[in-house]
This record gives structure tokens, C-alpha cells and sequence, in this order.
């Protein structure tokens, strides 16, 4: 994958959109609070299998983590249900993050240069294929979200000495079109879904073909549905602007629907 | 036991049974949506146009998408090259979204990426069960 910087709608003055961070300096901050708070859970990082999931990939695939984009305020660790121990037992080396009490699985920072982590939960051995469900532990329950299995570790990202897991492009695109929020969130699944179609290389678009052929017909929809959706949401602030990729959308879009007639 | 988490486990599933509900019922008139909604991406530019415009393409032999008919009010939806679009001097541009200025056109025109295959969408006939706009 050949990394590329993504552009993000910029805001207007230096105002407070939405709840985004606004200005590029403040962008700038967040990609040096995102890389620090990821060295305080480098440990966890270590354990095979963790995944940096959510909207936070986009911002590390672009060059040098360089992280225009600025979805939320947290960032999430995907935990395969199979290293849940592994991961429990390196709790204990995080530094700079305290458990939340009443959401054991969210990590709260304790001083303003690091960000939230949330410790989510996928099933890639299918033990309990296509299901959410909870993990029941004191220290680190999990929730598993049921598309998670989708995602495959890609090459990890040496950012500053850093080794960071990420999932292959396909995986987490497919994931985030397969998005059933509504409304603010579910927009801002989509478009991290762009940020990660904008990355992808004429490979990471074969292996989504390939994984595609694999889901269900209703998850297929479901992604076509999604799809449809992205080339038609109005541009946001720090956000990739959808309008001058709706011609790719529109082309991914046919790919889908070829593999439909072929089966 | 973690009840927030349950909670929002809860939740998660809730809205994948929702989403089955919805693939069953894609074929009626809840899957309007993702229909209109897929012919919009293919379309680069999306302009309404007049009532008279959409008459003469019609009765010109030009077959309004399917699509629209499932709209109440019905839309007329046309994709058109780009000299077909320019030969209507009334037309006004709109955003290709679902957004209230497009849903309120009784003619759209429509202008498809470069590329894109336009022919899918009006595979069905449906000449004469659009009603026509006065």
C-alpha cells in the first residue's frame, strides 16, 4: 500500500463544528496526542492479533500517520476474543490511562496529550459467527461487534519507532460500509470507509471482491446499501469530502454489482 | 455483569434484525430507497427541469427510470448526455442527494459519470403508467 495523505473538509475561520477539532495546528496536536496514546498502550500492541480498528486507520495509513482527519476523540483496540488473556495481562503495563469504572472496557486518559481508548472485541475464529455479543470479564469485558471478524492484520506501520497493527484496507472497508448506526455516526462510518477506499491500492480492491463473495446476500445489500449512502452524504468538516469521489464510489459500486451477476 | 455493554450488545442486535427486515422487504416499497438512492451515484450532475421538458422527452420516446413511479409524488427521472441537457435552457442544478430540493422535482434530469452504463435502469418499460405532469 502506498500511503496517501488524505484531505479533509477544512473548517470555516476556526470555529467548533460539530464537535470536531478545527484548525490545523489542532490536527497536528491530534496526530502527536493519537501517537502518544498509542505508545502508552504500546504493550497491548505487542500481543498477535490486536488491531488498531475505527476511524483512527485512515489517519495512520495516510504518510508518516500524518492524521487529517479528525472523527473522535478516542481511539479503539480491537482484542481477538482468542488473546483476550494476553491482552488482560499486559493491562497492568498501560501508563498514562486509568479504567473507566463504570465501562471497564474504555481507558480514560489522564492528562490532555493522550486520547480515550476502547478495547472492543472480534471473532475471527467464529466462535460465534456473525453475532454481537458481550465477553463477560471483571478487568476487560468486551464488546465483540459481529462484522469485526471481517478484518485481516495488514503490514504493520512503523511510525516513529512505533509498531502499530492495522487491519488490510478490504476488511475494514467492507466493516464500515456494513455500518448499522444512524444518522451523525453512521455518516461518519461511511466516510471513514471513503478514507480507507482512498489508500486502497488495485490490490486491497481484489481481496474486497474476494471477501465480498463470501458475505451473505442480506450483508451484501448491506454493503451496496452503504455504498449508496457515502456517494450521497454532504460533506463534513475534517472529514474526506465525499463529492469529488463519487465517480470511484459510483465504479466500486458496478464491480459489486458485476460479482452479483456472476453468481 | 456489565449492563452498559449488554445494553449496547442489545442494541447492536436490534438493529441487525432490523436490517433482515429490511433485505426481505427490499423488493417493495421500503427498498425504494436504496433504488433511488443507486441511481443517484451513478449520476455526475442531477438538474430539475421543467414539466414541458420532460413531456417532449417523453413523448420523444425518452423512458422515464422506474424508479421515479415509486415515488408519491413521482418523480420523472431521465439520465441525459450532456448535449441533451444543455439543449434545455430551463433547468436548474440540484446536489445528487436525497435532499429536499431534489425530492420536491417532478423531472429530473440526470447526467451519468463517464462511463457508466445508463441503459440498466430503463430495461423495464414503463412508458405508459407515468402519470403525466400539466
Amino acid at each position: 500500500m502506498i500511503p496517501r495523505r488524505l484531505e479533509a473538509v477544512r473548517p470555516v475561520a476556526s470555529t467548533i463544528h460539530g464537535g470536531y477539532t478545527s484548525s490545523t495546528e489542532e490536527s497536528l496536536d491530534f496526530r502527536t496526542r493519537l501517537l502518544r496514546t498509542l505508545r502508552a498502550v504500546e504493550p497491548v500492541l505487542g500481543v498477535q492479533g490486536v488491531l488498531i480498528a475505527g476511524s483512527e486507520v485512515p489517519n495512520l495509513l495516510q504518510p508518516d500517520a500524518e492524521s487529517t482527519l479528525v472523527v473522535s476523540q478516542d481511539v479503539d483496540i480491537a482484542v481477538p476474543v482468542q488473546r483476550h488473556a494476553a491482552v488482560k495481562a499486559r493491562l497492568t503495563e498501560l501508563r498514562g490511562l486509568l479504567r473507566a469504572e463504570a465501562e471497564p472496557s474504555v481507558w480514560l486518559p489522564q492528562s490532555p496529550d493522550l486520547i480515550e481508548v476502547n478495547f472492543i472485541g472480534m471473532d475471527t475464529g467464529n466462535e460465534r459467527p456473525g453475532e454481537t455479543y458481550v465477553l463477560e470479564d471483571s478487568e476487560l469485558p468486551l464488546l465483540v461487534f459481529a462484522h469485526l471478524s471481517l478484518l485481516r492484520p495488514g503490514k504493520a506501520l512503523n511510525v516513529e519507532g512505533l509498531e502499530i497493527p492495522v487491519p488490510r484496507p478490504s476488511g475494514l472497508l467492507l466493516e464500515k460500509l456494513l455500518t448499522d448506526r444512524s444518522a451523525e455516526k453512521g455518516d461518519r462510518d461511511l466516510l471513514v470507509a471513503l478514507g480507507v477506499l482512498l489508500v486502497s491500492e488495485p490490490r486491497d480492491l481484489e481481496e474486497l471482491e474476494t471477501q465480498y463473495r463470501g458475505l451473505s446476500a442480506e450483508l451484501r445489500y448491506a454493503v451496496r446499501s452503504g455504498l449508496s449512502m457515502l456517494s450521497l452524504l454532504e460533506p463534513r468538516v475534517q472529514m474526506p469530502d465525499p463529492t469529488p469521489h463519487r465517480a470511484l464510489v459510483a465504479g466500486l459500486m458496478a464491480r459489486l454489482e458485476r460479482l452479483e451477476q456472476d453468481r | 455483569m456489565n449492563e452498559a455493554l449488554h445494553e449496547r450488545a442489545r442494541r447492536a442486535r436490534e438493529r441487525a434484525l432490523i436490517r433482515a427486515c429490511e433485505y426481505r422487504q427490499r423488493h417493495y416499497a421500503n427498498g425504494v430507497w436504496f433504488r433511488f438512492r443507486r441511481v443517484l451515484v451513478d449520476a455526475a450532475e442531477a438538474w430539475i427541469i421543467g414539466d414541458d421538458d420532460g413531456n417532449r422527452l417523453e413523448n420523444g420516446g425518452r423512458v422515464p427510470l422506474p424508479v421515479g413511479r415509486e415515488l408519491a409524488p413521482p418523480i420523472r427521472v431521465f439520465f441525459l448526455s450532456k448535449e441533451e441537457l444543455e439543449a434545455i435552457s430551463d433547468r436548474r442544478q440540484v446536489p445528487a442527494r436525497l435532499c429536499a430540493e431534489l425530492l420536491h422535482a417532478g423531472n429530473l434530469a440526470l447526467l451519468a459519470h463517464a462511463g457508466v452504463e445508463t441503459a440498466k435502469y430503463t430495461s423495464i418499460a414503463c412508458t405508459s403508467a407515468t402519470p403525466r405532469r400539466k
